[in-house]
């Protein structure tokens, strides 16, 4: 806009007025009596005008557009919502606003979006600093059909953060319990390490932190393994000699720590298909609410009475 | 054993000495061993995050049933006054108390915090049948070291009025019982301790049932596992239990007892006793597989298929049907007066007995538990293949001579009935 610097049209209230001004610029001959504009001036606003016109579209967007007509939304969304990772953000905000036990967390993985890339699982190794031996989330992959005619597909599973958790009352000191959110949790200083819950399990989703690291056997064991924290239950753990959560049970919080800050769980953020959902299933209005009631919508091994919080679309 | 003389045959001595000797370098090298892991953490063994119990828990499982099965032993002296199996009555007693400390130890050192077993204590979960079964074990532990006190404290009272160094530990141990002066006293404190010893049995047999079926029950209410979620599982524990209790004092009793006239008839009721819980158990087993294998394709069958044929074919067969079955079974058969010959029946039962634990154990882990979960995530401890590693078999081996070194020890400074000699010390009368 150099070029119009210095001049009213350059004003941003003139600058709504700007197609306006080019009308009228156009219509000049006609008007000339009425007016009385001097040739030198009708040159002047003929000149600016159409300088000035070719960069209308870069003005602020509300101003340059509010002035035709009001917005006229699509649903009940507004249009920035409707980027599913705005509007699941949205919901953390309003389920954040609300005390914990009013929430409830829920995953929603579509089956037909998943292509397999495991950027899931690889998001979720980075975010939570696993080492050797631990993993919360693993895409399975199930062949169907017969040679030539065979297709492959892919299941996410990380903790199902079940109602009716299998892993919680076999803990000799109940040192994993349910959150009043849903999340199923394990108080690392507390857990004695017997491993009874990564039995129970009826989807292999616990593990074990035998205190392995990956550059062991190397020069030298790099501070990114000892040093880096992972940040769950909203603590910092580094993982050192024998000490939590190094001998204890670990296993998928829906990435809490972050949740709690309003931020999506690494999985979800980090899925390219947009395959994975999250929000609060208490709040009618969030996407796994609406997602979670659909009737392709299944849970895995419902047959062993665990209740869990993740929905599967199918 | 006082009562059979400090005056050992040179055979005897020379036995005592290699029986201390081999047996105090392998608990040292299992004390190094456990020095280790406890240092290391689990590190040290071939856990993995999908075979999570293995060897230690299988030795764990193995030492409770020893114990209930030496306990429920002993009541049948002192609940049921089978007269023929008195001699071995505080054998068994003291053997229960001993595998049930063998027990806790090697549960105690497959916890990813062993610093932390106290909080079984301070924060106890009883909705998880583990920490119930840990009330079990320490009331069961209380009530037997109680009853084999009463047993021995009239000797313990005898034994402290001599002179030497055994004879200070008897006073010691007697906690200041006095030896009655009177015959009717000596009567009087007998009666009172039989007495004990009834009430003691009468409430320790539901107690070792809830010992070991409870133990099973830790296994068997595990929904996620198909081939321990079933209501026969702890009564295999149970059942099997009998077996190896009645297999360690047929073979501790061949060893350790005089031969006397009473000798062979006590052996011969202990063997024939251990065979009775081992035909019991194979049915069980066969219940078991017929009910689980009948229908191909569902986890349970999946699993028996690798008992049989699988990964664990060897140690089923060999093990479990040849040391545990077959090979007791035939020598009580064949050989049935000699006590050597009854002697290694009860001890391939023994070693027979770890290889049926451990088929209790390990073979849930070794299918994933959903499809493909083998298949989505290669990691050193993420493997479905289990052997246990050097650490897991030295301590194994390490507690096991320890315990032995401890019921030498015990055979030495103990009144455990005039029948049972020292380690190494009855050939002579043979």
């Amino acid at each position: 806009m150099a070029s119009t610097q210095g001049s009213p049209a350059d004003t941003a209230p003139a600058a709504v007025a700007t197609p306006a001004a080019a009308q009228a610029s156009s219509g000049d001959g006609e008007n000339a009596g009425r007016r009385h504009l001097s040739r030198r001036e009708v040159l002047r606003r003929a000149v600016v005008s159409s300088v000035a016109l070719p960069f209308a579209p870069l003005l602020p967007v509300e101003i340059a557009y509010a002035q035709p007509q009001a917005p006229t939304p699509i649903g009940p969304l507004g249009p920035a919502e409707r980027d599913l990772v705005v509007r699941m953000e949205r919901d953390l905000e309003r389920a954040l606003a609300k005390p914990v036990d009013q929430r409830k967390w829920v995953m929603v993985i579509d089956l037909r979006k998943c292509t397999g890339c495991n950027a899931c699982v690889n998001a979720c190794r980075s975010e939570n600093a696993l080492p050797p031996g631990v993993t919360y989330r693993v895409v399975l992959e199930e062949e169907v059909g017969v040679y030539p005619n065979v297709s492959k597909r892919f299941v996410p599973r990380n903790c199902m953060q079940c109602d009716n958790s299998p892993c919680t009352p076999v803990c000799p000191v109940g040192a994993t319990y349910k959150r009043p959110d849903g999340v199923v949790a394990v108080d690392y200083l507390k857990c004695i390490g017997c491993r009874y819950c990564i039995t129970a399990c009826p989807y292999g989703t616990r593990s074990f932190d035998f205190g392995e690291y990956f550059t062991a056997g190397t020069p030298a064991v790099q501070p990114y393994e000892t040093q880096r924290p992972s940040f769950e239950y909203g603590h910092k753990w580094t993982r050192q000699g024998t000490g939590s959560p190094i001998g204890n049970a670990r296993k998928c919080t829906f990435c809490l720590h972050r949740v709690e800050q309003g931020v999506l769980p690494a999985c979800v953020s980090t899925c390219i298909g947009r395959a994975t959902f999250f929000g609060d299933a208490n709040d009618p209005r969030s996407l796994v609410a609406e997602l979670m009631s659909r009737p392709n919508a299944r849970r895995m091994k419902e047959e062993a009475g665990t209740r869990p919080s993740v929905y599967y679309l199918e | 054993m006082a009562a059979i003389g400090a005056t050992g045959s040179r055979t005897g001595f020379a036995a005592r000495a290699a029986f201390y000797l081999v047996a105090g370098v392998i608990a040292v090298v299992g004390l190094v061993a456990l020095a280790d892991r406890l240092l290391l953490g689990l590190k040290v063994t071939a856990l993995s995050s999908t075979i999570t119990w293995g060897l230690w828990i299988a030795l764990y499982i193995l030492f409770v049933g020893l114990s209930a099965g030496s306990f429920l032993l002993s009541t049948m002296v002192y609940v049921f006054n089978v007269r023929e199996l008195e001699r071995v009555g505080r054998l068994a007693l003291l053997t229960a108390i001993l595998a049930l400390g063998g027990a806790m130890v090697f549960v105690w050192i497959d916890l990813g915090h062993p610093e932390r077993v106290l909080s079984v204590v301070t924060s106890w979960q009883g909705r998880s049948v583990m920490a119930i079964e840990f009330v079990f074990y320490a009331a069961y532990i209380v009530l037997m070291v109680v009853e084999l006190w009463f047993l021995m404290r009239l000797d313990l009272a005898a034994a402290g009025c001599r002179e030497g160094v055994r004879a200070r530990i008897a006073r010691v141990l007697s906690l200041g019982f006095r030896y009655p002066v009177t015959t009717e006293g000596y009567a009087a404190a007998a009666a009172a301790a039989m007495r004990v010893a009834k009430v003691a049995g009468i409430i320790g047999i539901p107690l070792a049932i809830g010992v070991h079926g409870g133990t099973g029950a830790i296994f068997a209410v595990v929904v996620a596992r198909p081939y321990w979620n079933s209501g026969l599982f702890p009564i295999m524990f149970l059942v099997s239990a009998l077996a190896s209790g009645a297999a360690l004092m047929t073979f501790l009793y061949a060893t350790l007892g005089r031969r006397d006239d009473g000798f062979l008839p006590t052996l011969r009721r202990l063997a024939s006793l251990m065979i009775l819980f081992i035909a019991l158990d194979a049915l069980l087993v066969l219940a078991d597989f017929v009910a689980g294998a009948y229908h191909p394709g569902t986890e349970a069958s999946a699993t028996l298929g690798e008992l049989a044929f699988g990964r664990f074919s060897l140690i089923f067969w060999g093990g479990e049907v040849g040391l545990a079955l077959a090979l007791p079974v035939l020598l009580v058969a064949l050989r049935g007066r000699s006590a050597f010959w009854l002697g290694t029946a009860g001890l391939s039962m023994l070693l027979g007995i770890v290889a049926v634990r451990y088929d209790l154990v390990v073979p849930a882990y070794v299918r994933p538990v959903l499809p493909g979960l083998d298949q989505a995530y290669r990691d050193s401890r993420m493997v479905y293949e289990y052997i246990p590693a050097a650490s897991e078999w030295l301590i194994g081996v390490g507690v096991v001579a320890f315990l032995a070194l401890l019921l030498a020890l015990a055979l030495e400074i103990l009144p455990l009935g005039q029948d049972i000699g020292r380690i190494g010390a009855t050939r002579r009368s043979s």
